[in-house]
């Protein structure tokens, strides 16, 4: 139960806060603009790569591969394209339930445009409960499976299904272009124990070999991006130092009061470059980019990626009329202007019918998602199993507790 | 995974009873989704109760017309029934569908996802059931089971269930149904199961049959007659037209 009143007096502050911050954003991001305007034209874009190759900075940078400021018209769709989407959903395991099993549902979409064939549109669940599904051993420690692990699973089958999905629609003669729920670059699995991390990147390069293999464009289709690969990269163009290195930014070692105080920048601005801190990429292009159109091209500096084999992952920023939509690509892709035309017009199209979101991942979604009273629904039978085959289980007190709260 | 990674069919992908999203697409479909065309039942139960039932469509589009006679294979005994009203509607009760303005064809080009949201639905009035391959017009002992398919009644059966004054009398006492445009549907495909030698006498026979049924209600019986004397006109000249 939340205390409205008592967090009543926190939102006043923060609001109260946040009323000037409008007026110094747009400073802030019109100066974006114009850096982004200079450093991105022809004959001035190699400079800045130059500059983020040799910067020592802790920030993801956008990498360039030519005038990175220019904006490219929407190509018309291919008349006859068939989508394949995927999204998943699941059950975490809970050991307060019954059974400490998982379950992942996959949706799967299938639209063909411009034939009339039907549309395929289904949902598989797959139960986990087998010993080596719910706990895993890494060097030497064995612990249950966790809620984040339940998700890289069921990440990697979506972009597993999705790829035998498309690479069966191809086989069946259509033309098909593949759309994954969210990104590509799998980052978090940095850190994670060697053997998990591995068995995770060796099923991402087996989908990403067949799509490639078969010609199949994949798009990762992030809707409301938070990244700045970009912004940081220009952050560079900003930056005093002739050879960038944060550990000795001058800004840091002069401290707060150092840097001239100027009418423009507010005080609690500390590094030279501060003060395109907080601009995403998308809120910076969605001033460039018109309806349909994309930016150019960029490549990701994912540490993760060095493990992706001969797959590198590229982005590019996508108007889709309502927002600014980051659109990720795999190398094979972003090298082949054919397949990147069907992506740039195949995804602005489906967002376009999608009502500002695609379609296909739309109703992927529909299929997969696995509601509060579906779980529900999923422990009672279990239980009704359970009691039926004489299997001894027990609900922890917590979760009788959560089902039944006395007063 | 057992399958060599890219060697899955497109049908390892679907759920295994779709909806036929068009009839006029059978053939179209058979390519992609197997079985479609061999399908020979026209719906499937989904709610039933002794006097009455719903039966999802297998075809968008496609329920039984209004006033058809069906049949519905269950156990303990086949139980018969009228087709008197019918629905199309979203598959899921949280999303509705809304206004495209685009024609059928467009849509179906352009946003193929809708066809597959939508399912028809239709409510059958229980007639009675067959015993052995006699029609008893009379409630069955139980109702139909769930899932039971339902298949049109061919013409020797509509012939028995159309036989006597049972079927007006039920479709009379019958609370809720629109009664009057039920025994005028009904009454057509009595005919068309018939001879055309005998169709006339049958509409005498059922002439008088209502006549003495609706006794109290002289403005009820006329308007039923002076329908279907319009309606028998109608058909005669199409069948004239026809010929």
């Amino acid at each position: 139960m939340l205390d409205l009143t008592a967090v009543k007096g926190q939102v006043d502050a923060m609001v109260a806060a946040q009323v000037d911050a409008p007026a110094q954003f747009e400073q802030r991001l019109n100066h974006a603009v114009d850096l982004l305007l200079e450093w991105g034209q022809a004959g001035r874009w190699q400079e800045l790569q130059q500059m983020t190759q040799s910067a020592r900075v802790s920030w993801l940078l956008a990498e360039f591969y030519g005038p990175f400021a220019e904006v490219i018209d929407a190509p018309t769709r291919e008349s006859k394209l068939s989508v394949a989407a995927t999204d998943g959903s699941q059950i975490f395991p809970d050991r307060h339930e019954i059974s400490p099993c998982f379950l992942l549902n996959i949706g799967y979409v299938l639209l063909h445009y411009g034939s009339g064939e039907r549309a395929l549109l289904s949902s598989r669940p797959q139960l986990f409960w087998r010993e080596h599904e719910l706990y895993q051993e890494w060097g030497g420690r064995r612990t249950g499976i966790s809620r984040d692990v339940v998700g890289f699973r069921r990440a990697l089958l979506e972009l597993t299904e999705l790829a035998e999905l498309a690479a069966a629609s191809q086989r069946a003669g259509h033309s098909t272009l593949a759309i994954n729920d969210g990104t590509l670059i799998m980052w978090s699995l940095e850190g994670r124990p060697p053997e998990f991390r591995d068995d995770c990147l060796r099923q991402i390069r087996s989908a990403l070999d067949l799509l490639a293999d078969r010609r199949i464009p994949l798009a990762g289709y992030i809707s409301r991006p938070g990244g700045s690969d970009l912004v940081n990269a220009l952050r560079i163009a900003m930056c005093p130092m002739s050879m960038t290195n944060c550990d000795r930014c001058p800004g840091l070692q002069a401290g707060p009061e150092a840097p001239e105080p100027s009418s423009e920048s507010p005080p609690i601005i500390e590094r030279p470059c501060d003060s395109l801190q907080g601009i995403s990429d998308a809120v910076l292009l969605r001033r460039v980019l018109q309806p349909g159109q994309r930016s150019a091209v960029f490549g990701s500096g994912s540490r993760i990626l060095d493990d992706y084999g001969p797959h590198g992952v590229h982005f590019f920023y996508l108007h889709v009329g309502k927002e600014v939509a980051r659109v990720e690509i795999p190398t094979y892709v972003a090298a082949d202007s054919q397949l990147l035309d069907r992506v740039h017009a195949g995804v602005l199209d489906q967002a376009q019918k999608g009502d500002g979101y695609p379609v296909s991942l739309a109703e992927a979604h529909e299929r997969a998602v696995v509601r509060g009273a579906d779980r529900e629904a999923f422990y009672r039978y279990l239980e009704e199993m359970f009691v039926r085959h004489d299997v001894r289980a027990r609900v922890s007190l917590k979760g009788l507790r959560k089902r039944a709260a006395a007063i | 995974m057992t399958h060599a990674l890219g060697s899955r069919s497109l049908d390892s992908f679907r759920d295994p009873v779709p909806q036929v999203a068009d009839p006029q697409r059978q053939s179209n479909d058979k390519q992609i989704s197997g079985d479609s065309a061999q399908i020979s039942h026209t719906g499937e139960v989904i709610e039933s109760s002794t006097a009455q039932l719903v039966a999802e469509s297998v075809r968008l589009h496609g329920a039984p017309a209004f006033g058809q006679f069906v049949r519905i294979e269950t156990e303990p005994m086949p139980i018969l029934g009228v087709v008197h009203n019918a629905q199309t509607q979203s598959l899921e009760a949280n999303r509705r569908p809304s206004a495209y303005g685009k024609s059928e064809e467009e849509l179906r080009l352009e946003q193929p996802q809708i066809f597959e949201l939508l399912r028809t639905h239709f409510d059958v009035f229980v007639l009675g059931y067959l015993d052995g391959a006699y029609p008893v017009l009379a409630y069955p002992p139980q109702p139909a089971r769930i899932h039971s398919f339902v298949y049109l009644c061919d013409a020797p059966q509509v012939e028995a269930v159309t036989a006597n004054d049972q079927l007006l009398r039920s479709l009379l006492d019958a609370p809720g149904l629109p009664t009057d445009e039920l025994l005028l549907a009904t009454l057509c495909y009595a005919l068309e199961a018939r001879d055309p030698a005998h169709q006339q006498a049958y509409v005498l026979r059922t002439g008088k049959e209502l006549s003495r049924l609706l006794r109290d209600d002289y403005d009820r019986l006329s308007a039923i007659v002076r329908r279907l004397k319009e309606r028998q006109s109608t058909q005669v000249e199409q069948t004239q037209v026809a010929r």
